[in-house]
Formats: C-alpha cells, sequence, structure tokens
C-alpha cells in the first residue's frame, strides 16, 4: 500500500520536474516554431515583393537593371494590346472552364451516390485516372487526339476544324470536372442525412428536397470547386500550349514568352496588376460572404468554408 | 379483393415507371462527365497506346504498325525516369519538412487569426506560377544572390540557377501550399484535449507528437504527399527555366520527342510507361501507409 | 528585256557577286538559273541604280522611288504571325499597323522549325497568316501543302531583293518564300576572360573542358552538328554514317561542359558572363561590343568553315487574311523598312536597295555583311531534320547538358 501511494507521488514528482522540463524544452520548441513559420512566410513573399517591386523599375530594357522609380511600365502594359488579349483570354477561358466543371462535377457527384456498385468503380478509376496522369501526358494526348479527329472530321464535315478557345476549353476540363466530383463526393459522404430524410416525411418533392436542403450543404465545395477550377485553369501553362491556337495566347504563355524573350519590367507590372485584381476578388468576396453569414449566422470566413469543410 | 389486387399491380407498374425514371435521372446526371471522360481522356490515351505500338512516319509523326521497338527503346533509356523519380520524392520530402510546422503552428496556435494565416498562404497561389518562377531567376542570377555570394566567396563562375539546387527551390516553391492545406485540414480538426491528456499523463512534447499528433494527421500527410508526388512526376517547366534544362525529366523528353524528335510512337511509349509508373508508385504507397489502418478519411484535398 | 537591262545585269554578274553565287547554288545549276530567273523577272531586278538611263517605257514600278506602293484599300484588322520571338523590329510593326489599319497584329511564337512543323502536322494550318522558317525547311512545307504559292504582283517590293537569293535549291522557281534575312553560326568568346583564341570550331571543342558550366550553344541540331562536323574537316550535311558517329563522341564530350541550349537568351547569358563561350547566330550577341562592360566580346565566323543559313518569309495554307500577308510582305521589303530591320536584327539583309539605308557601321562590319570571299567558304544547310541518326544524337546530346 505504502508502495503505491509513494510511486503516486514519485509519479506527481515526476510530473512536476517533467513540466518544468517541458517548459525549458517548450520555451525553446515555441521559438524554433515560430522562427520556421515566420521564415516559410517570408520565403514564400519574397519573390512576390521583388517582382512588385522592380515593376516600378525605369529601366528601359533589363528589368535586374534598377534605374529609379517610374510608373511608365504599368501605362506600357494597360495600353499594350498582346497584353490585354492574353488577360481577357485567361479571363473568359478560366470562367467557362470554372462554370461547365462545376455544373458538370456537381451533377456526376450527385449521379454516382444514386448509381449502382458495379458502376461506381470504374467511374471513378476514371476520375483518378485523370488526376493522377501527368500533365504533359494528358496535353500531348489531347494534341494527338484533336489533330487525328479533325484529320477524320474535317473532310466529312465540309470546313476545317481547328484548335482554338473550344479546345482549350474541353482539355482544361477534363481534370476540373474530376476535382469537382471529389470535393462534391466528399461533401455528400459526410453530409447528414437526417434532414433529407426529414423532408420526404413532410412529402417534400426530391426537386425541392434537393434545392432546400442538399443543395445548401453543398454550397462549400461547389464554391471550392468552382475557385479552383478557376485557378488551375487560368494559371494553366502545359495543356494550354499544346492544344492553342493562333490569337488564343493565355496570360501564362504570354509571360512564357517574355521570360523566352527576356523580361521587361512589363511583366513584372502585369503581375502586380494580377495580384491586385485577386486581392481585391479576395477581399470584396470575404465582406460579402461575412455580411451574408452574419445574417444567418454563421462562421463568416470565406476560407473557412473552403478549407474546413465540416 | 380485385381492388387490392389491381392496386398492388398499380402500385408495382408504378414502381417500375419510378425506377425507371430514377435510373433515367441517374443516367442523365452521370452523362455529360461520362462523355468527358470518354472523349478526352479514354479515346486520347487509347490513340497514345496505338501509337505507342506503331512506326515513326518519315515526315514525322505516327505510321501504323505493330511492334514492341518503342518500348524496348524507351526501357533502354531509364535515365529521365529515374530523375524525375528523384526529384519528385526529393520535392515532397523537403515540402512535408517545411510543411508539417508550419500547418501545425496554425492549426494549434492560430486562434483566431488562423483565416488569415491560410489566407496569406493562398494568395502567393493566386498568381501566375510562371511569374512566380521568373523571379526565382531574377534572384538567384547573376544580379542576385549568384553574384552576391560569387563576390564573397571570390568565384565569378558562380552559379545556382542551372543546379539542381535552383530546381529544388523553384519545385518546392510551387507545390508547398498544395502541401500544407491537407496536414492543416486534418490537425485542425484533432481534438486536442488528447493531447491534453497525454500531456497530463506525463509523456513528453516529442512522445506526444509521435504518438498522438501525427498518427492523426497523418491521412492529411498522405494526401498532401500524393497531391506534390503527383504532378511533380511530370514537371518539366519549372526545371527547364530554373534548371536551364540540364535536369533532364520525363517531361522534357516527352516534349523534345512530340515537339522536336517527332517521334510521335516512341514518345507515345514513353508516356505509357510514364502512367504505368504513376499508377504502380500511388498503389504501392497507399498500401504501404494503409498497412494495419482502417482509414476512411484519404479524402482529397 | 532591255539591251541596256541585260548590258546592266552583265555587269553585274561579272562583278563581286560571282563567289556568293556560286556557292549559293549548291545544287550547280549555278549560273543557268539565276541567269533564266533574272531574265524572267528581269524588269525586276534591275536596281534602280540604273534609273537615270533606263528608257521612260520600261517597267514603271521600278523606276518609281523607294517609298511604299500605295496601299490597297482595305486589308483587314488582323494578322496573325508566327514567327521566331523578337524576330521583327517593334517599330515596324507599329509602321505597318498606322499605315494598313491592322489593329490586330497577333504575334505568336515557336522556338525551332520542328515546333512550327509540329505545331502544322497537329492541325493548326489556317490559322496563321505569315511565318518565317528556315530557308531548308520551305520544301518540306511545301510537300505536306503547309505554304501557299506567293504572288508576286502583289509584293512589288521584291524585286529589290538580291538576285543571288533566287532560283537556289529549296525554291528553284521563287513562288514559295521571300528571303528574310541571313547570317552565319559562330564562335562568340567574352576575350576578358577567355585568353585563348578560339577561331576554329576544333579550338571550340577542345577549350570546352576549361570553360566546363559557360558554354551556351544555340538550341537548333542543325546548327550545333556543323562544330564536330567541320572540326574534322567533314561536311556540315554528312549523313555518312562514320562521321556521324565520330561527330556523336565530340557532342557527348562537349554536353557536360555545356551551361544551356538557349535560342533566345544567349546574349544575355554572354552579358551577364554565365557563359564565356557560345556557338551562337550572328546578331544578338554584336550590340553587346557596343556597351562599355562587354565590349570584349568578339564574333568569330570559325575559319574550318560554318554554316551559313536564309530565313524566309512565307504565307502559310489556308491564311485568314491574305490581303493583310500580303501587305505585310510587300512593306517588310520596301527599303527603308529593311534597313530599320537590319539596325534591329543585325542580321544581315538580302534586299540590295535597303543597304543604302542600314547603318554603315554595320553595313562595313564584316561579321554581318560577310564579305564574299568569305562566304565562299560558308556552307548551306540541307533540311536533314528527319535523317534518323541525326535525331538519335540530337536526342541524347540534348538529355546529357550538364550532366
Amino acid at each position: 500500500m505504502t508502495g503505491a501511494i509513494r510511486s503516486i507521488g514519485r509519479r506527481k514528482t515526476a510530473r512536476r520536474g517533467g513540466g518544468r522540463r517541458n517548459d525549458r524544452q517548450g520555451g525553446a520548441v515555441e521559438l524554433w516554431m515560430r522562427s520556421h513559420v515566420a521564415l516559410v512566410y517570408l520565403f514564400l513573399y519574397f519573390p512576390i515583393v521583388i517582382v512588385v517591386l522592380f515593376s516600378f523599375n525605369a529601366t528601359d530594357r533589363q528589368v535586374t537593371d534598377w534605374q529609379g522609380f517610374s510608373l511608365k511600365w504599368y501605362g506600357r502594359v494597360l495600353g499594350d494590346r498582346q497584353v490585354q488579349n492574353a488577360l481577357f483570354n485567361s479571363l473568359f477561358v478560366a470562367s467557362i472552364t470554372a462554370i461547365i466543371s462545376t455544373i458538370v462535377g456537381t451533377t456526376a457527384a450527385l449521379g454516382l451516390q444514386r448509381a449502382p456498385r458495379w458502376f461506381r468503380g470504374p467511374f471513378s478509376a476514371l476520375t483518378y485516372t485523370s488526376i493522377i496522369v501527368p500533365e504533359i501526358v494528358i496535353a500531348l494526348a489531347t494534341l494527338v487526339f484533336f489533330s487525328t479527329a479533325f484529320d477524320f472530321a474535317s473532310p466529312i464535315l465540309g470546313f476545317r476544324l481547328k484548335t482554338g478557345f473550344a479546345t482549350i476549353i474541353a482539355a482544361h476540363c477534363l481534370f476540373n470536372i474530376s476535382l469537382v466530383i471529389l470535393l462534391v463526393q466528399a461533401r455528400l459522404n459526410g453530409m447528414d442525412r437526417t434532414h433529407v430524410e426529414a423532408s420526404y416525411d413532410l412529402y417534400g418533392s426530391p426537386w425541392r428536397t434537393f434545392w432546400q436542403i442538399t443543395f445548401p450543404q453543398l454550397l462549400p465545395a461547389i464554391v471550392a470547386g468552382f475557385l479552383l477550377s478557376f485557378t488551375f485553369s487560368f494559371d494553366d501553362y502545359v495543356i494550354t500550349t499544346f492544344v492553342s491556337g493562333a490569337g488564343t495566347t493565355t496570360l501564362p504563355l504570354y509571360v512564357f514568352g517574355q521570360i523566352r524573350k527576356g523580361v521587361t519590367p512589363a511583366t513584372n507590372a502585369v503581375a502586380a496588376v494580377m495580384l491586385l485584381i485577386t486581392l481585391s476578388t479576395l477581399i470584396i468576396g470575404q465582406f460579402l460572404v461575412s455580411r451574408n453569414a452574419k445574417r444567418k449566422g454563421q462562421s463568416g470566413s470565406m476560407t473557412s468554408m473552403v478549407v474546413e469543410q465540416r | 379483393m380485385a381492388t387490392i389486387a389491381e392496386g398492388a399491380a398499380r402500385t408495382r407498374s408504378g414502381q417500375r415507371s419510378r425506377s425507371l425514371r430514377q435510373g433515367a435521372l441517374t443516367g442523365l446526371l452521370l452523362l455529360p462527365a461520362g462523355l468527358w471522360y470518354v472523349i478526352l481522356l479514354v479515346v486520347p490515351l487509347g490513340i497514345v497506346v496505338i501509337f505507342s505500338l506503331g512506326k515513326t512516319a518519315a515526315r514525322g509523326g505516327y505510321a501504323p504498325g505493330l511492334t514492341l521497338d518503342n518500348y524496348a527503346a524507351a526501357a533502354a533509356e531509364p535515365g529521365p525516369f529515374v530523375t524525375s523519380l528523384w526529384l519528385a520524392i526529393a520535392g515532397t520530402i523537403l515540402c512535408l519538412l517545411l510543411a508539417l510546422p508550419l500547418a501545425y503552428f496554425v492549426a494549434t496556435r492560430g486562434g483566431s487569426r488562423k483565416a488569415l494565416f491560410i489566407v496569406l498562404l493562398v494568395i502567393p497561389f493566386w498568381t501566375s506560377f510562371l511569374i512566380r518562377t521568373y523571379a526565382w531567376l531574377t534572384i538567384l542570377g547573376p544580379d542576385g544572390l549568384a553574384g552576391f555570394i560569387g563576390d564573397a566567396i571570390g568565384d565569378p563562375a558562380f552559379r545556382i540557377l542551372g543546379t539542381p539546387v535552383a530546381v529544388l527551390i523553384g519545385v518546392v516553391y510551387g507545390y508547398l501550399p498544395l502541401m500544407i492545406f491537407p496536414i492543416y485540414v486534418t490537425i485542425e480538426r484533432m481534438d486536442r484535449t488528447l493531447v491534453e491528456a497525454s500531456k497530463d499523463l506525463g509523456a513528453g512534447r516529442w512522445a506526444t507528437f509521435r504518438q498522438i499528433t501525427l498518427p492523426i494527421a497523418l491521412p492529411g500527410l498522405i494526401t498532401g504527399s500524393i497531391l506534390v508526388f503527383i504532378p511533380l512526376m511530370g514537371e518539366y517547366v519549372i526545371p527547364a527555366i530554373l534548371g536551364y534544362g540540364r535536369v533532364f525529366l520525363i517531361g522534357n523528353l516527352l516534349v523534345l520527342q512530340f515537339l522536336e524528335a517527332r517521334d510521335w510512337p516512341v514518345g507515345s511509349a514513353y508516356a505509357v510507361m510514364l502512367i504505368m509508373i504513376m499508377l504502380v508508385s500511388i498503389s504501392f504507397y497507399l498500401w504501404f501507409t494503409s498497412r494495419g489502418r482502417k482509414s476512411r478519411d484519404v479524402s482529397v484535398l | 528585256m532591255t539591251d541596256q537591262e541585260l548590258g546592266d545585269y552583265l555587269r553585274r554578274i561579272s562583278g563581286t557577286k560571282v563567289n556568293r553565287r556560286g556557292f549559293l547554288a549548291a545544287g550547280g545549276l549555278a549560273a543557268s538559273a539565276a541567269a533564266l530567273a533574272a531574265c524572267g523577272n528581269g524588269a525586276a531586278s534591275v536596281a534602280p541604280t540604273s534609273a537615270p538611263t533606263a528608257a521612260p517605257g520600261t517597267v514603271a514600278p521600278s523606276t518609281a522611288a523607294a517609298t511604299p506602293t500605295p496601299a490597297p484599300t482595305s486589308v483587314g484588322k488582323d494578322l496573325f504571325m508566327y514567327n521566331w520571338s523578337d524576330y521583327v523590329a517593334k517599330d515596324n510593326i507599329a509602321a505597318f499597323q498606322a499605315a494598313f489599319g491592322v489593329d490586330n497584329f497577333t504575334y505568336d511564337t515557336f522556338a525551332s522549325n520542328d515546333e512550327l512543323l509540329t505545331k502544322l502536322q497537329g492541325g493548326a494550318t489556317g490559322q496563321w497568316d505569315v511565318s518565317a522558317p528556315t530557308a531548308e525547311f520551305v520544301p518540306a512545307m511545301r510537300d505536306q501543302n503547309f505554304i501557299q504559292k506567293l504572288d508576286l504582283t502583289r509584293i512589288p517590293n521584291a524585286k529589290y531583293i538580291d538576285p543571288a537569293f533566287k532560283g537556289l535549291w529549296w525554291d528553284p522557281t521563287n513562288e514559295w518564300q521571300l528571303p528574310k534575312d541571313w547570317g552565319t553560326t559562330g564562335i562568340a568568346v567574352r576575350t576578358k576572360i577567355v585568353k585563348e583564341p578560339v577561331t576554329t570550331w576544333k579550338e571550340f571543342l577542345d577549350i570546352a573542358p576549361k570553360y566546363s558550366g559557360r558554354i551556351v550553344i544555340v538550341d537548333s541540331p542543325g546548327d550545333v552538328f556543323v562544330a564536330p562536323l567541320k572540326a574534322r574537316g567533314h561536311s556540315l550535311n554528312s549523313t555518312d554514317p562514320a562521321e556521324l558517329e565520330q561527330a556523336r563522341q565530340d557532342l557527348l564530350a562537349l554536353a557536360p561542359h555545356v551551361l544551356a541550349l538557349d535560342s533566345d537568351q544567349y546574349a544575355k547569358k554572354l552579358e551577364t558572363e554565365e557563359a564565356v563561350l557560345g556557338l551562337v547566330w550572328t546578331g544578338n550577341v554584336l550590340p553587346l561590343r557596343d556597351k562599355p562592360k562587354t565590349a570584349d566580346i568578339v564574333y568569330n565566323i570559325p575559319t574550318d568553315g560554318t554554316l551559313f543559313w536564309l530565313d524566309t518569309w512565307v504565307i502559310l495554307a489556308g491564311a485568314p487574311h491574305l490581303d493583310a500577308a500580303y501587305a505585310f510582305l510587300n512593306f517588310i521589303h520596301d527599303p527603308e523598312v529593311q534597313a530599320k530591320e537590319t539596325d534591329f536584327n543585325n542580321y544581315a539583309t538580302p534586299n540590295d536597295e535597303a543597304k543604302k539605308y542600314v547603318d554603315p557601321k554595320i553595313l562595313n562590319d564584316p561579321a554581318i555583311f560577310v564579305p564574299d570571299d568569305v562566304v565562299a567558304k560558308l556552307e548551306g544547310a540541307k533540311d536533314l531534320s528527319r535523317d534518323p541518326t541525326r535525331i538519335a544524337i540530337w536526342k541524347e546530346f540534348k538529355s546529357k547538358i550538364g550532366s
């Protein structure tokens, strides 16, 4: 008995001693963690700061040749037809892709739920395949497909099919549809069924049940899918290079051309402008979401919708 | 009695037509995605497989044939595969090491400012990756860090660009957020009381981390690793820009075959082999990490 | 063809042009083909310098002063060009747009002739109007129906083109392309750092290990094969297996020492001293001589022989904006416009009349406007891009860079 009491005492002491030891260790670990985090954020933002900084470079050619402050490159960029075209093309392609992918992906996820088991397996396999196969392979396969298909179809249809916006959008959608399917599926699986059942018990039609019960719960996943599809499509370089045609230069293609040619502060200005646009979209979006959420009494963070998905 | 039988028959036929409608609805829901997969995934990959068995036309491109020569040629030159594998593994590990402490910190110590931390991670991700990559051209170039270090050590030929170091920096920079998010999500959902209980039971910091936090965070680590490893295997743009093409990867090889040498059959064989390698390594990775664990939570993203 | 013009013509061909013409007509059609072609376009090839003596009745356009022919009423608002990067002077593009009201001048780029061909083979015909392949690729493009015949009546300024560039093996009838500019492939040296003489390909290859990691090479198989083949005294168009095997060994020995294969930024790399030696084209490195920090750079035309290349303008098949395409081709060969191109590109112009307006410093630069005696030793390229041995060697070389 005394042995047991003594051992309890020892444990307490151990905890106390351990606690103090942990605090000293803890302090060091905390310090290390904090500095690690700070360094990583620094690492992430340093290039962005450099890009924005050098967009104000008054030099005439070489972007690294600092010649003083100037806004002239912004002027040139905003008046540059090529840049405007590239930006517009990117926004256009990304928007259409995001819309199509979100709709098709969501409906597919819903359909998958209802589909028999023997169908779900192969379909999911295709979904994962489109994500696992490296982008370069998809790009090449798509190029090969379009060129072969066009060779066959053009004589039949009478006019020459060619690569362009439609082909780029179609190619982008493949990956993004799978993305949306996975996101919405994950959300569906974790969803609370009782509300749906209650709705049926109350004689709600399937259509109404969907819109008033299921859809609002799916919304975070759908929004996340839309945003991610837009981002991936906007930023895509590999697939776009292979399946683009004349006059469909998107922003990444333009930037790559600039890198090959020799970067002037014009490219930096473009990047800074894009940063400004995305930042303002984010801030406006956040403002709208939090205002909407306050009305409904929910958490007002856009990113919590996207990231946490509870 | 007749009414009951009639009633039953009506219900049965009603049920049949309802299930037909249900089936039609399901089919309709799945049709667009299905079409996309067939037309833009199955058919193109099928064409690639067919091409891989063909011969190179004199003018470049595909000529019909049935031969395994292309695969033999591809197997005889495994260099780019090995380099890609090495880069993907190294990049994934580096991302893991950088991401874990950060994700842990934000998830457990972030408090009310968690969202802000996450948004700050997202913003760089929303600028074009090409622009961010070329920023590294400036930073690591002769007018930047390389010049600075070169002057400091007195070696005018000191160079960072064109070395594997530059490629790794560029790659980690581009893929880090993809690793951070899944880990963050998993740790954030963790029940904090488990950690407290562990501490109450006298476990040290490291033991707590190893036995409580890490196993719970594991699904996130796996997801993050897959999200980084997969695209990294096919990556070639960042190595081309920051590595001056000196780090020769499978992606570079495919571009060389398809765009320059116009050897489509040989290129297709390489592509098929790459897909096989991806499928095998992903399956192996998933099997390895779920040994003895019942994991439902490998939800993507 | 009047007696006057024939006399002028004979006077010209008996002059210094003989050497260049002789070497260019590699197919051996030489004087006869050139004479026939010149006779056929007789009026067009007579330079306006003889204008005062030409009878008023002779062909009017050639006696007109060197001004752009009057613009057609409308050429549309678009021109889609598919070209090497940075290959047309921005000022000229702007001037063209202003003169013809082409608001939308789309300039897409490729990095190699192979990329151009691949894009066209992959179904991109009918998308672009004008392109600029290297001369030896013109037959392949013609055979695969990627380009269309030129209606020279719509390009009056073509008459200013030096007849030495006409009737050559890649386009004997001069119907498929228009010469754009020409130059050589040579060795660039930062003499501040490289003290040894590097005036032959042999010296270039031998000295490579010493400057390992500081050598930049253009990303073009046709140019890269020149070094090992010429260093051993073979033809740069060789397809002989033994000679190619030697070239392969030399290239594989060179590969680890190469900094990068870069067709776009080699001048920049030489400027920053990331590279001190280069297998490059004339043009981009020469302006560096005028900058104080890089004044030590030299461009050597290797004495063991090298490549003479010509880039050409073509109109692609199915060009959607044909009027604009012709307007552009005619515009670009306006002598003053051509001169601005040369000043911008530092590549020699094939347009005789333009030479009057070219910056004298460039005109007298033997690296750009190569003297005839040197030209005689240069070799033109054949299209060997489909030779399997060469392709295999190129792939191997490219994959071993820097390893």
